[in-house]
């Protein structure tokens, strides 16, 4: 039973059609990635979906209940989580005061992240930030910032953790370490859907495989498959292949 | 990547260091809520100001001194909601001085038609003025910092104006009259004395919800819209809620300010709650700072006592609190407060081996 | 028929000050990102200055001209000296703008005191236009505002100039990344900015007895007007000054003059509330902090 679905989302701005009719399934257990060129509408998506933006039509179920349109702190309460592009955090505050203020507003019902997780300290323990608790925030190097948005996300107890490009701007060494935190997530209770770029690291990571192109999903299925696919090679690698 | 550890929770690889040649340059956040050393030192303070704030009538400071102290009591506890306004959710506002006289205002309308005292009243005050400053705070939701606090501005400027033309319900420009403030625990608070001290106890209070609501989770809750309010909205922070209950909370403060200065002034009028008086209060609370738990009182105390010892006429005070503004915001943008906590840190530091 | 022609030349010309004020904020506000509250001492400056020199003997035009002068220079010193700190933090701008107002109002008491100040008219008289009757002082601050206002439209909303500050306040990272030199382009519209409240001071105190609170009068009108027609927008500055103007005009005729001010408090609140980027569209501001 997925846990989100979206039907028929559209968004448009202006004259601008962010997404065009998008259909989706995502489960609760599993990792499926988005993919597309630039202004395909993959951060769009998120956006609406976890309401930053309300959509011009569709409509967006999480766990049996309509969410679409809901304020975007609701959406979080909810267990549907996500990270944001720009590494974000409470720049003026405290690493540990950023996670203890995302942990103070989970509601337990996944038990088994919440023992794993309970305290603040625990989740910095889990993210490498252990004995930066002290460290502003705000000051903190990139690769570190992205270590607290995911503990961010974390800390308010998700079911499903929305992902956007959480390994842009890191080494490749970072980059391996966060991913492998991602695929551990299921295992934990977490699903994830997450967006990026970086091709080996998608099809080695992710059980399914979405593509978007221009607001809509142009292919769909495990890694091998979609990254075969001819549509999928011609937008990405133009059509004179 | 598909064989993963044997222990799922194991921390990922360690984190980036500032820069690895360097020696590590952190910023560290200052206080803890934990140490030792940081909590008595907070403890000590509490103690030397409660002892200041209560011992200050026997230093023999004489009747215009124990006016002014009264005086500067209850603009500080207008204060401390503007600055928990401000320093916890990061909204300004120039129009505290109206939700003042709505609180006296509320007091004294209460008292001429109703012939309800003081103690009825006071609680009174205190909620009509938050409802007002929560409705007031709405137009906050929509619009950004700056717009915002013009339309405080607006909003005090209307509301001198309303009551100008209040006729026999508000007094008009004359205002109104209040008695005083009936006996109770067996004291007379006729006595000047005896309304230092009710100053004095509604101060300590307040600074004492002051620092349980910023230590609070509710405090974090601000502090984190204030920060970055999309990202709070991210981790299911109710953003609109708690900036109207942050303004309503200044609003409730603003409120027990004015009563008990409808009842110290006997007389309360429109120019008292204009928009000067507002700008002086924002002018206040920045001198002072507004993070730090002694900043509005420090404000209060410095802008109102300084000209007296001074000894400076009313215009060249007022000169020497715009350019103590200016120096404050270029240099010590935190307020004085802030710049003793670095003085008292840098001379502590200096002892550690 | 004159009657009308001549109550709308009078209430012309008080708008116009609301507009040389209204046009100096939208911009400073709207394409410089500084929120200075002291721009209607700025104005009162103005206003002192005129006085103090058409008393000493000087003619009233060339009193204006120092005012101009010396409130441009005015606020050549207070964005270098003050605002240039705080671009990144607008709130903190504000605050000391704040300051800076008590400051201003304050020394302008302690050199010239807190009576009012007034001057006998400029252009005395009455000239005939059209076979009516219009006070020729007031037709003339019409007629320079109409000239300053086209001036500033021209320089500034249609020129490349005016675009290049528009980017600025959008994204001022982006900006310097492009060329534009945003530190020189702010403090350019911040001193023209100046340079006009100096005269509307000057223009004021032409029609009206000014005191050194007249500052404090004066920016909240500036304010409305700025944010009803749109920050930034020199056509929605005036078209704030033309309808606050009217509400002022209709409230003396047909509503309780007591609470005239209110209704165009009031009048930018709504809008505020319902179209917060102003009639004719505006930028935000700085980026809010």
């Amino acid at each position: 039973m997925p846990a989100l679905e979206i039907s028929g989302l559209r968004k448009t701005f202006g004259g601008v059609i962010a997404l065009a009719g998008i259909d989706l399934s995502i489960e609760a257990d599993k990792i499926v990635g988005i993919i597309g060129p630039n202004g395909s509408g993959k951060t769009t998506l998120f956006n609406v979906i976890t309401g930053v933006h309300k959509p011009t039509s569709g409509r967006v179920m999480w766990q049996g209940k309509d969410i679409t349109g809901r304020p975007a702190y609701q959406i979080a309460r909810w267990g549907l989580v996500r990270t944001f592009q720009q590494a974000m955090s409470f720049p003026g505050l405290s690493v540990r005061e950023n996670v203890r203020i995302a942990c103070e507003r989970a509601r337990g019902d996944h038990e088994t992240t919440r023992a794993e997780w309970g305290s603040p300290d625990k989740l910095l323990h889990f993210v490498g930030l252990a004995d930066r608790g002290d460290e502003i925030a705000g000051a903190m190097p990139f690769g570190n910032l992205r270590r607290l948005g995911v503990a961010l996300a974390l800390g308010v107890n998700p079911s499903l953790l929305l992902l956007d490009e959480p390994a842009a701007g890191l080494s490749h060494s970072e980059a391996d370490d966060l991913m492998e935190l991602v695929f551990r997530l299921p295992k934990l209770g977490i699903g994830v859907c997450l967006i990026d770029h970086d091709m080996f690291l998608m099809s080695a990571l992710c059980e399914r495989l979405v593509v978007l192109n221009f607001g809509t999903k142009i292919a769909e299925g495990p890694p091998k498959l979609v990254l075969n696919d001819p549509k999928v090679r011609e937008v990405y690698l133009g059509s004179d292949l | 990547m598909k064989d993963s550890p044997s222990k799922p929770n194991a921390p990922i690889g360690p984190a980036q260091d500032a820069a690895p040649d360097r020696p590590e340059v952190v910023r560290r956040a200052g206080k803890t809520h934990h140490g030792g050393r940081s909590t008595l030192a907070e403890i000590v303070t509490a103690v030397v100001v409660a002892g200041f704030l209560v011992g200050f009538p026997s230093m023999n400071p004489g009747y215009r001194f124990l006016s002014l102290a009264i005086t500067t009591g209850f603009t500080a506890v207008a204060l401390y909601g503007l600055g928990f306004q401000f320093g916890q959710a990061g909204i300004m506002s120039v129009g505290h001085a109206a939700l003042m006289g709505i609180g006296a205002y509320t007091a004294g309308i209460l008292a001429g038609k109703l012939g309800i005292g003081f103690w009825v009243a006071l609680p009174c005050s205190a909620l009509v003025s938050a409802v007002v400053a929560g409705l007031v705070g709405l137009p906050s939701l929509r619009v950004s910092g700056q717009h915002y606090i013009i339309i405080t501005f607006c909003f005090c400027a209307l509301l001198n104006i309303a009551l100008t033309n209040g006729g026999q319900f508000t007094g008009g420009a004359t205002g109104l009259d209040v008695g005083s403030i009936g006996s109770a625990f067996g004291l007379n608070f006729n006595k000047l004395l005896n309304t230092y001290y009710l100053v004095v106890v509604v101060l300590i209070i307040c600074l004492l919800a002051t620092h349980l609501l910023v230590n609070s989770s509710y405090g974090r809750t601000l502090r984190a819209l204030r920060e970055n309010e999309t990202l709070a909205r991210a981790v299911g922070i109710n953003t609109n809620l708690h900036k109207i209950g942050a303004l309503m909370v200044s609003g409730a403060f603003a409120g027990v300010a004015g009563i008990l200065q409808a009842y110290y002034l006997r007389h309360i009028s429109p120019s008292l709650y204009g928009p000067f008086p507002s700008l002086y209060l924002a002018l206040m609370v920045m001198l002072g700072g507004s993070r730090l738990l002694y900043g509005p009182l420090a404000g209060a105390v410095i802008v109102s006592f300084l000209p007296e010892i001074l000894n400076l006429n009313p215009i060249d005070s007022r000169i020497a609190y715009g350019v103590a503004l200016l120096a404050v915001i270029l240099l010590l943008p935190g307020g004085v407060s802030a710049g003793c906590l670095n003085i008292y840190r840098w001379l502590t530091s200096k002892r550690r081996p | 028929m004159q009657i009308f022609i001549q109550q709308l030349v009078n209430s012309l010309s008080v708008a116009s000050v609301t507009i040389l004020i209204g046009i100096g904020i939208t911009l400073i506000f709207g394409l410089a990102g500084i929120v200075n509250f002291a721009h209607g001492e700025f104005l009162m400056v103005g206003g002192m200055v005129t006085w103090f020199l058409v008393v000493s003997g000087l003619n009233f035009f060339v009193a204006l001209v120092g005012a101009m002068i010396l409130v441009g220079a005015l606020g050549f010193a207070a964005e270098r000296g003050l605002f240039r700190f705080t671009l990144d933090r607008p709130m903190n701008g504000f605050i000391m703008s704040i300051g800076l107002s008590v400051i201003l109002q304050h020394v302008v008491i302690r050199l010239f005191n807190e009576v009012q100040k007034t001057i006998p008219d400029p252009i005395s008289g009455v000239w005939m236009v059209g076979g009516v009757d219009i006070i020729a002082m007031r037709a003339v601050v019409v007629g320079i505002t109409v000239i300053v206002v086209a001036i500033t439209y021209l320089a500034i909303s249609r020129s490349r100039y005016g675009m290049a500050l528009k980017a600025s306040i959008a994204d001022p990272d982006t900006a310097a990344l492009m060329g534009i030199p945003v530190r020189r382009y702010v403090t350019g519209v911040f001193v023209y900015g100046s340079v006009l409240a100096g005269l509307g001071g000057a223009l004021m105190i032409a029609l009206f007895p000014i005191t050194p609170f007249t500052g404090s009068v004066v920016i909240i009108r500036g304010f409305a007007v700025s944010l009803i027609g749109g920050l930034g927008n020199v056509g929605g500055a005036v078209l704030g000054g033309l309808i606050l103007g009217l509400v002022d005009g209709l409230s003396a005729q047909y509503g309780y003059p007591e609470w005239t001010d209110a209704y165009s408090l009031v009048v930018m609140i709504v809008i505020l509330i319902v179209r917060p980027q102003g009639l004719l569209g505006g930028t935000l501001g700085p980026r809010a902090t």
